[in-house]
């Protein structure tokens, strides 16, 4: 009986001696922690597909196409989803100015809190070019990773903007074939 | 001097020939009056006008017929609007297939395929439009009438040089007040459209429509094309939708409504009704400015050799294919974007769901041809 508690204590010691709590596989760490905070860079209204993409793969995120840099307490991962809209302008009800500078605090505030992120362009050649394309570097470039469908890249904006800035890419051909690199980085 | 002088032969011919003229014009004016014909199908349980939902409309060009297919079963109910804008023949042509050939097994469609009668009754003027454009059928040749972007001018001639909306006072252009997507919500005493607008609420209100779909075509050059716009309590519906019908190789943008943009669908049947409204665009070269010759088989067909020289040469952003843009495409791409929105309503709400049956698939609209949707 004595043995027996005495076994159970030895046990209690190691397990709480053991590091971590939870039985985590080793290669966790390089995984992107959670939650997901997804917004937008120019307002279009992929967030809303890039949110369904993080539902089907059970992530734990939440949509603010207008968050602020307060939005980021708690938060594992800014998930930019880059692209111009002018009727998403509308929809916020800020301009194209306004956008830029919200964009750029919030990735600012995100670099100063350490807080990870990436980049999805999912729009296409419909969110490419002219204004959209000021939202899209922004976006990229303060980016540890980039998820883009193809036909936005047509031109290798993101491919060459990736390999300048040593930034992994993943290029995929459709929307719904994001969720592979998403499911792997998550 | 004789009492019929050659040169009074030859006038009174002419004079003969001038209203021979007229009269042919006259008749050919008029046929535009005469209204479409649609052939229910076996999934029709019976047929409303927009006039018992505001009885003002009786007697007038802007009444519409409006189908209800109905399952008996529970589930939800869906507005499917066609003829919004009547020179976007595909939206007509899609609420057109459903009332000849759908069959609701749970919930209810209710359609209306020509949401802006009166603008069926005219063409836009200095647009060369066809008349009408024919297509072959199940059964037969079918004749559709092509007609103007709003509704007839003769319905509030002449149009005031300004449009201000109703409740809004937002301020467009003097002929937009014909336009049925800037009446919302309408007006009971207001101009024919506002009229119009105020029934199809009223209609949304009292049949308690969950879905609403408001189907449109838009010239290749638009930016906002192969697109479902929603209001923000469409969002998730909507995306849901564009990754199924991206699966199926028919790429979709999503846009958001702006909500300081008054008098469209996609606003205004979200914030005046329960509804959730989705409207679809198509591309349609037809509409487009650069556009060369335009007769019907533009319409049907959907290859403009202008459109295929722009498209090959990369210069422009247009939304057109190598091959056209024929009906067939437009009106499977319309049906099959219903659908999907449908099937992610019903993921996300197992309890009360609608089916549908009887629409061939995209591909097999593609090989069989328009035509093949109707009776
Ligand atoms: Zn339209």
């Amino acid at each position: 009986m004595k043995k027996t508690v005495a076994h159970a204590f030895v046990c209690l010691f190691i397990f709480l001696l053991y590091p971590g709590t939870s039985p985590l596989p080793a290669q966790a760490a390089d995984k992107l922690p959670q939650p997901v905070l997804i917004s937008s860079a120019g307002q279009s209204a992929d967030v809303a597909i890039a949110g369904m993409l993080c539902k089907k793969l059970s992530l734990q995120a939440k949509s603010q196409p207008l968050a602020k840099p307060a939005d980021l307490q708690g938060i594992g991962t800014l998930m930019v989803v880059s692209g111009f809209s002018t009727k998403g302008l509308g929809a916020a009800g800020v301009s194209k100015e306004q956008e830029m500078e919200r964009v750029k605090a919030l990735l600012d505030a995100a670099r100063e809190k350490k807080i990870r992120v990436i980049t999805l362009h999912i729009g296409g050649k419909a969110r490419r070019g002219g204004q959209s394309d000021d939202f899209n570097r922004l976006a990229a470039e303060a980016s540890e990773r980039l998820i883009v469908v193809r036909t936005g890249d047509e031109d290798q904006f993101f491919s060459s903007l990736a390999a300048g800035k040593k930034i992994p890419i993943d290029l995929v051909d459709k929307i719904s074939d994001a969720m592979q690199p998403l499911g792997k980085i998550f | 001097m004789p009492l019929f002088p050659i040169h009074r032969i030859r006038a009174l011919l002419l004079l003969a020939a001038a209203a021979a003229a007229c009269l042919y014009a006259g008749k050919e004016f008029r046929k535009m009056n005469a209204p479409d014909t649609i052939l229910p199908g076996q999934g029709v349980s019976r047929i409303r006008a927009l006039k018992d939902y505001f009885p003002n409309l009786e007697g007038t060009r802007s009444d519409s017929a409006v189908y209800f297919l109905e399952s008996g079963r529970p589930g939800p109910t869906v507005l499917v609007l066609g003829g919004t804008h009547p020179n976007e023949p595909a939206g007509f042509l899609a609420a057109v297939a459903l009332v000849e050939s759908l069959r609701v097994k749970a919930g209810r469609l209710i359609v209306v395929p020509q949401a802006c009668q009166s603008g069926f009754t005219c063409t836009d003027p200095l647009e060369g439009y066809p008349q009408s454009y024919s297509l072959r059928s199940r059964s037969r040749l079918r004749t559709f009438r092509f007609g103007s972007r709003a509704a007839n001018p003769v319905e509030d001639w002449p149009d005031p040089i300004i449009y201000r909306h109703f409740p809004s006072g937002q301020q467009l252009s003097g002929n937009e007040t014909r336009n049925l997507n800037r009446a919302y919500p309408g007006k009971s005493d207001g101009t024919t459209t506002e009229k119009t607008a105020f029934a199809i609420m009223k209609l949304i209100r009292d049949e308690k429509v969950n879905l609403a779909f408001d189907l449109h075509e838009a010239a290749p050059e638009i930016p906002i094309i192969n697109a479902i716009v929603t209001h923000e309590k469409g969002r998730e519906l909507a995306a849901g939708a564009l990754l199924g019908l991206e699966l199926e190789n028919l790429p979709y943008a999503l846009e958001l409504s702006p909500p300081n943009f008054h008098g469209l669908s996609h606003r205004e049947w979200g914030d005046g009704t329960p509804a959730i409204p989705f409207l679809l665009e198509t591309t349609n070269p037809v509409q487009g400015r650069l556009r060369g010759r335009t007769g019907a088989s533009l319409a049907v067909d959907g290859q403009d050799r202008q459109y295929r020289l722009a498209q090959e040469s990369g210069r422009m952003r247009i939304t057109y294919d190598a091959g056209g843009e024929p009906l067939a495409r437009r009106v499977g791409r319309h049906l099959r974007a219903i659908q999907a929105v449908l099937e992610t309503y019903n993921e996300l709400h197992p309890e009360g769901r609608v089916e549908l049956e009887g629409i061939p698939s995209y591909e097999e609209i593609i090989r069989n041809g328009v035509g093949s949707l109707l009776q």
